[in-house]
């Protein structure tokens, strides 16, 4: 098989953090496995200490002069021949005129789009805009992260869009393998940032409240991330209108230290996701699952995916009712055989559906077969 | 562009440059005649046919001053002249690729309306489904727009809309035709002045072959055949995958390259299906496919691939089975 040159251009100037996403982590798991090489070729942000986890990657800093997007225009008119493979992320306007470019140069050569978008933004997206369209024609495969998406976009694009999901490389995370059931304690988990209006945090505190007086065992429920002031002010009324609660109730704030979030996975046996809305499956959630947690999720795009249609995980479909994400909580606190034969089946399930490994041998072939039509045009 | 209405001619003007529409009738009497020679139902009095053709001329320079297409409705009202005067027979036409609300057709009707109170111009919304709603070979002309729908599968279920001997009135601003519609073309009457052409394809046999064999419902049926053919071929090979039985190395990307042109061709119907999630099931079983192709590169000892792939090849092949088959 052939082994391809890979160049990741992301939309924006990169920030570190954003190497281990879903962003960079996908084509790099592709490089490893059917690469030639790879560069990620952005502005700099400042450093990039967890370059250290991608071995093998060729980081290409673009001149501060000029606008990102015209810097990274230039480098492919004259780097063509260096990427048979280029990645993109984001079907933004910014992109369209880099496509043209590079396809113009390497009729040959592959674009994969990874869409990272909600069913808000694709409505958004301006179809009518000739430009766009040529982009979108530009790009030989184009993969959203949810089933849902892949639908809707199958409907209003009329072309093929593959469903890769967010998902997870396995190597970044060595203490998930040894995790057990017996390790996991009675805690539910949330991480995001708390206080957001996406979030949502208020709700699982309040449907936490409603279910626990009918707990038989005591719960914990612990929330992780960085927290807003109006979050920490309503978190202190809460503590104060519901004393009995209090103790039980732990804000970690933000935990930088992944080793240090990593103890929180392996001890939780639930994790719950309250949010509004989310662009695919959040990376928290792949965490959380591959540590053997089962997932209480609000009807994010996602939800139906993350759980299997409801078979490794749970799903209270409106994030505003309280009541309903707490009965499904208080369900799952009851059901202890459940969890533990969900330890497994949710690791299984990510294993087979959501390891990035697998994902880019699916999506190898896809390069290949696109790769073969247009040598072939 | 402009209108120029005389007593005795009517014509396109425009730089200089002068096309004669039509030139009043020698006949002796008639600018005497009430109505017209061949009509006994009189529905005004003391306006001639000439008259009223010149009004109708003069409401196309009114109303249409600033349409590209002015041309071309003279051009179209020129060769429907002869057409409708023809008979004392109500005349059924349709229009369509400029809307329901085009100026230009309200002035046609009204001129086909003053011939005969039972002639009717249906101007039909711009979508391909509108043309399926009128009744095959029921209309005696039909005017289309093929700068709005240039795609040869739309003229030919427009042709197949008009009675044999009827009319096909192409009109564009364009300089060129679409290559697969230039052989059509050809067989026309070309009219051109300025920026307008209009073409007078006459209906007859060979015309209705050819549309035929070009329209949509040609389309639908070959797709639709293909698409089974390839259903039918993948069942096999999804089935000897299901069942173990030792395949050529390159029977996974056979499946996936079937899959990926099925998906094509169902979208290509998309307009048509009654299930639009069958694309998508196309999608899933490649996906499955690909899953149990990677998995035998890179075994982890799961099963789920195999039972998706069962549960995606059901689903779709069920899906097919009752979209065309049934």
């Amino acid at each position: 098989m052939k082994k391809y040159k890979m160049c990741m251009i992301p939309a924006s100037p990169l920030e570190n953090v954003q190497l281990l996403k879903d962003r960079v982590l996908l084509p790099y798991v592709c490089y490893r496995l059917f690469g030639e090489s790879f560069s990620i070729v952005t502005q700099s942000t400042g450093d990039y200490p967890y370059l250290s986890y991608l071995e093998g990657t060729d980081f290409i800093s673009l001149p501060e002069e000029q606008p990102h997007m015209e810097a990274a225009v230039s480098y492919v008119s004259g780097h063509s021949q260096d990427i048979d493979l280029l990645f993109l992320f984001g079907a933004r306007g910014k992109y369209m005129e880099l496509a043209h470019t590079y396809k113009s140069l390497r009729p040959d050569g592959v674009i994969y789009l990874k869409l990272d978008t909600n069913i808000d933004w694709a409505n958004a997206y301006p179809l009518h805009d000739q430009n766009f369209s040529v982009f979108l024609e530009d790009c030989d495969i184009i993969s959203c992260e949810t089933r849902k998406l892949q639908s809707f976009l199958y409907k209003k694009w009329l072309r093929p869009v593959e469903y890769i999901p967010n998902g997870v490389w396995y190597p970044l995370y060595p203490e998930a393998g040894d995790v057990q059931f017996a390790d996991k304690e009675n805690m539910i988990l949330t991480v995001g940032r708390l206080g957001t209006a996406q979030k949502n945090s208020m709700m699982l505190l309040y449907a936490y409240a409603l279910a626990f007086p009918s707990l038989k065992e005591p719960w914990e429920l612990v929330m992780t991330g960085s927290v807003t002031p109006e979050f920490q002010a309503e978190y202190d009324r809460f503590c104060k209108e519901f004393p009995p609660l209090a103790p039980h109730i732990h804000l970690t704030g933000h935990i930088s230290d992944k080793q240090t979030l990593y103890q929180y996975y392996k001890k939780a046996r639930i994790f719950a996701l309250p949010s509004r809305g989310e662009g695919g499956s959040p990376n928290v959630f792949s965490e959380a699952a591959i540590f053997g947690c089962t997932v209480l999720t609000t009807g994010v795009d996602a939800a139906p995916d993350m759980t299997d249609n409801g078979r490794v995980g749970r799903i209270s479909p409106d994030p505003e009712d309280v009541k309903g994400f707490s009965k499904e909580l208080l369900s799952l606190c009851q059901d202890p055989d459940y969890l533990a034969r969900n330890f497994h089946e949710i690791r299984s399930y990510m294993r087979a559906y959501f390891d990035y490994e697998r994902l880019a041998g699916r999506l190898r072939s896809l390069v290949e077969l696109q790769s073969l039509k247009r040598r072939r045009s | 562009m402009r209108i120029i209405t005389t007593d005795t001619c009517v014509s396109l003007e425009e730089d200089g440059q002068v096309f004669t529409l039509l030139e009043k009738p020698a006949l002796p009497d008639y600018s005497n005649i009430t109505k017209r020679p061949y009509f006994s139902v009189y529905y005004s009095e003391g306006e001639t046919v000439w008259e009223r053709l010149s009004c109708s001329m003069a409401k196309f320079a009114d109303f249409c001053r600033d349409d590209p297409y002015l041309g071309c409705y003279g051009l179209i009202l020129r060769r429907l002249y002869p057409m409708l005067l023809s008979d004392n027979r109500a005349k059924n036409l349709a229009a369509y690729g400029a809307g329901t609300d085009c100026m230009a057709y309200r002035v046609i009707q009204d001129f086909m309306t003053f011939l005969h109170t039972g002639s009717a111009l249906t101007a039909l919304a711009p979508s391909p489904f509108s043309l399926t709603a009128v009744s095959p070979g029921s209309c005696a002309a039909l005017l289309y727009r093929l700068d709005t729908f240039p795609a040869p599968a739309a003229v030919c279920d427009a042709i197949n809309r008009i009675k044999s001997g009827g009319l096909l009135l192409l009109y564009t601003v364009k300089e060129t035709v679409p290559a697969d519609l230039a052989a059509l073309c050809a067989k026309a009457k070309k009219d051109s002045f300025g920026p307008c052409t209009l073409y007078s394809l006459t209906v007859d046999e060979a015309v209705m072959d050819f549309a035929h064999e070009n329209g949509s419902e040609a389309f639908v049926l070959a797709r639709a055949s293909e698409i089974t053919r390839r259903a039918d071929d993948l069942q096999n090979l999804v089935q000897a995958m299901l069942a173990d039985t030792a395949l050529p190395d390159d029977a996974w990307f056979i499946a996936v390259t079937i899959l990926q042109q099925t998906e094509e061709l169902l979208l290509s119907l998309y307009d048509y299906l009654e299930n639009d999630e069958l694309p998508v099931h196309a999608n899933a079983l490649k996906e499955a496919v690909l899953n149990c192709y990677v998995e035998m590169c890179r075994p982890c000892g799961l099963t789920a691939f195999r039972d998706k792939l069962t549960q995606s090849s059901e689903l779709f092949f069920t899906a097919v089975e009752q979209e065309f088959l049934t």
